[in-house]
């Protein structure tokens, strides 16, 4: 009976799912009366997607999403602050990665210095999971050129019989001062259900391994309220709001903090079931982020002599339509989407040591404007002991803005007017998975995919958001970039011994988007102490290609590894280095085979763990080995990293089902180190250091 | 039963929504030591600048301004004195405690500014 009710829930959840499309991977389910994580079949893929489930989550101080997802094989991310960290994926980062929410909820952060990607929007304790699809393989969820990264929240689920959960959270880590702490409700019938939860978040600054403390304090604050209705049998709708705020959040490596962030999110979901013999499924998604960023200097030294504060208004809306048809073996998904990107805003400067107190007003983005139509097709069939999936999409996209301008004392210090551009891109993947038997399967995918410039490439004006020390300046006349990738992958899978998993990739970029330094005469650097401006332009191509391997040892086993390891590594065959001296440029060499720059070195994690008392007690040590990153960029101006290893432990004790408690000890050792991907603090001091030792806890309350 | 764990859960629903510490400052801006009178600009507590004339009866007959302000505020206060035999003093005060201060002496050339950010705690 237990079996029936498992399964007519995972059922459920699969048709509610907003992510389980026939190439994607089913989702984890958590039933919060049971306080059970049911697990439904895996379904075979002939590409990478590395998950992580709330019960792994639970087990770690989640401060923030950006930081969970380096738990990922090849998943890094760029620390600027205590937390917010910016994901990279294979050495793709920034645009070249579609992080979004629930499988098609984008988000457009307001800082033109990405203090707030996409993640930095979502609360960790708001996560069911997170899902990393790599290579330009899947394209049902839009433009997708280095990975797809999909956020998937907690939502309310139709219950057979009327019933109401409270549940929440308490939870301190050490070394931070940090506490965190989340109530939610969720109930109703099959009819109607609903969930309502609030979350909040409140770090000290932490101190690293040398006992120096970091300025990485932040506060965090969210509500979510979401109501869904089943009027009709396989019939779904889920309304969703979420309203987050961040305060003084602390970055100390970029010229700003983040004093105020207020983000509304609204997505409505629409989901119906077997419609007709062929007409399988049908899925609806109308979105609206609204993000109000303010930042400004007041932490730094130089606002001593100016007050600056940057004001953002950001806005993405848009929707995604798709049917799955299926005739005989053969499956087929027709979709279109679309987005609409919207970002004004301004920087105010006070200067605040002249006796008249002058304020100067500079457009940071002036009305930009980018929409995106997209077409797709999605296809899949099994031959036997092959699977087959092929993808296709186009995307019309345009991009406008007002003039680029910047004015000082009513100079004109530049001037762009042409600001306006159209692309009609065109991507596709096909891949297959071969089960050469019940233990051995090989995967090979091919793909292209594109996307066109972002925001920042195209309409930036003279601010410094680069790795390097220079103004950037935008080309609203870029190409779009193409990533042309092959994924080989295996997978070794015996009963007894465990599934070991690996896979290569080698991807050719061409049109490569980065920036090359241009005269004063076209634009003077606005930003004290940079280089000059550099001005985004299409590199050629460059090449990227890594891999992962994963071992992982039975689930039937009271006792369990999990061991990974990644690499990767990118060049650009030929490129500009400017040489640097008394702080101005003097002059440019050629650098052959360049390191593309913020590429995580290699790196392996290791984990024991054993399940005590019938699975309800389990402890874990984590050990993690990154190797010095020497591979660094020139033209860039990249410093080399030292390696280091790193050992953690937690555990989980689930005392009945009303109570589960979760700690550990992170960095045991208190080794000072920091991660390759850490940006340098701002006023010489180096690089970011990690956290040194913290102990933390998490109390899981459910009623 | 259900409701002996909600009323146990309601201590963390009261510590979610509980109180946030106030931010609140009494700045004071404070000039003194001028025998003659000043020009004296500042920023008030809506961020208008402000620009007066002061006359001063004597050097111990000091000109204050108060107001609240809130952590980040600018606070900003300039003089300038055209008598070349007065001096001037001047300070931003924070809860009674001095942030900002500089002074001049027989030099009517030049404003004596201080300024800055209320500091966050």
């Amino acid at each position: 009976m237990r079996i029936v009710s498992n399964l007519i829930t995972v059922v459920i959840f699969s048709i509610f799912s907003s992510v389980f499309a026939q190439q994607e991977k089913p989702d984890t389910l958590i039933i919060l009366e049971a306080v059970e994580i049911i697990e439904s079949p895996v379904a075979p893929q002939s590409y990478i997607i590395n998950s992580l489930d709330r019960r792994s989550i639970e087990r770690l101080p989640a401060r923030d999403v950006g930081t969970l997802m380096r738990r990922i094989p090849n998943v890094s991310g760029i620390r600027k602050g205590g937390a917010m960290l910016d994901p990279v994926v294979r050495g793709f980062k920034y645009s070249q990665l579609n992080v979004q929410l629930n499988g098609g909820h984008k988000i457009e952060g307001g800082c033109p210095n990405r203090m707030d990607p996409t993640a930095a929007h979502v609360d960790a304790e708001d996560l069911r999971g997170i899902e990393v699809i790599k290579g330009p393989f899947a394209l049902r969820y839009g433009p997708n050129f280095g990975g797809v990264v999909n956020m998937k929240t907690k939502q309310p689920l139709p219950r057979r019989e009327f019933g109401i959960n409270v549940g929440a959270i308490m939870a301190y880590e050490s070394n931070w001062n940090g506490f965190k702490q989340r109530l939610s409700v969720d109930g109703g019938n099959d009819k109607v259900f609903f969930s309502l939860s609030g979350n909040m978040k409140k770090y000290g600054n932490y101190k690293d391994g040398n006992g120096n403390e970091v300025k990485s304090a932040f506060e965090k604050y969210n509500y979510t309220a979401q109501l869904g209705v089943s009027p009709f049998k396989d019939n779904y709708l889920i309304v969703s709001f979420d309203r987050s705020y961040g305060k003084n959040v602390m970055f100390p490596t970029l010229p700003m903090d983040e004093r105020e962030d207020d983000t509304k999110l609204v997505s409505l979901d629409y989901k119906a079931g077997q419609i007709s013999n062929t007409f399988t499924a049908f899925r609806a998604k109308l979105y609206l982020s609204d993000v109000n960023h303010l930042m400004d200097n007041k932490e730094r030294p130089f606002s001593d002599t100016v007050v600056a504060v940057s004001d953002i208004h950001a806005r993405n809306y848009g929707y995604r339509l798709d049917g799955i048809f299926s005739f005989g073996k053969n499956d087929v998904t027709f979709g279109t989407d679309y987005e609409h990107i919207l970002k004004d805003g301004d920087r105010t400067k006070t200067r605040i040591l002249e006796p008249t107190m002058p304020i100067m007003t500079e457009k940071l983005w002036n009305d930009a404007d980018i929409q995106n139509n997209g077409l797709f097709v999605l296809y899949r069939r099994t031959f036997g002991k092959l699977l087959l999936d092929a993808a296709a999409r186009i995307d019309y996209n345009r991009a406008t803005s007002g003039e680029l301008q910047l004015l000082k004392m009513g100079n004109v210090v530049y001037f762009n007017d042409d600001v306006n551009s159209t692309y009609a891109n065109i991507s596709a993947s096909m891949g297959g998975l071969y089960q050469f038997s019940k233990v051995f399967s090989l995967g090979l995918s091919f793909g292209r995919g594109v996307r066109s410039p972002d925001m920042s490439e195209r309409f930036i004006i003279l601010l410094p958001i680069g790795y390097d020390n220079y103004d950037y300046l935008g080309n609203p006349q870029l190409k779009p970039e193409v990533n042309n990738e092959v994924d080989l992958s295996a997978t070794l899978k015996f009963d007894h011994a465990g599934t070991l998993t690996g896979g290569f990739f080698f991807s050719y970029v061409t049109d490569y988007i980065t920036a090359e330094l241009i005269p004063e005469t076209v634009a003077k650097p606005q930003t004290k102490g940079v280089y000059g401006v550099k001005r985004f332009y299409n590199e050629e191509h460059v090449f990227l290609r890594g891999f992962e391997i994963t071992y992982r040892s039975p689930a039937s086993k009271k006792w369990g590894v999990l061991a990974y390891a990644a690499w990767t590594r990118g060049v650009n065959p030929e490129v500009t280095k400017y040489i640097i001296e008394n702080g101005q440029v003097t002059g440019k060499e050629t650098v052959k085979n360049d390191p593309l720059p913020e590429i995580p070195p290699l790196e392996g994690t290791v984990e024991f763990f054993y399940r005590f008392f019938d699975r309800k007690f389990i402890p874990n040590v984590n050990l993690r080995m990154v190797s010095p990153q020497n591979d660094i960029s020139q033209a860039s101006a990249e410093d080399k990293t030292p390696g280091f290893i790193l050992l953690n432990f937690n555990l989980s004790y689930e005392f009945n089902q009303y109570l589960k408690v979760t700690g550990g000890v992170s960095n045991i050792l208190d080794k000072a180190y920091y991660e390759h991907l850490n940006r340098r603090i701002i006023g010489g001091k180096g690089n970011m250091y990690e956290p040194g030792r913290a102990f933390y806890i998490n109390l899981f309350f459910n009623i | 039963m259900k409701m002996k764990h909600i009323i146990c859960i309601l201590p963390f629903l009261l510590l979610l929504i509980s109180c946030q510490k106030t931010s609140e400052k009494q700045i004071s801006y404070i000039v003194s030591k001028s025998i003659s009178g000043f020009d004296v600009n500042y920023r008030t507590a809506d961020g208008t600048l402000i620009k007066e004339k002061v006359e001063i009866v004597s050097a111990e007959d000091p000109w204050t301004y108060s107001f609240v302000a809130e952590e980040g505020d600018i606070v900003f206060l300039s003089t300038i004195y055209k008598d070349i035999s007065s001096a001037i003093n001047v300070q931003i005060l924070i809860d009674g405690k001095v942030y900002k201060q500089g002074s001049s002496k027989y030099d009517t050339v030049s404003y004596v500014t201080v300024s800055g950010t209320v500091p966050y705690e």
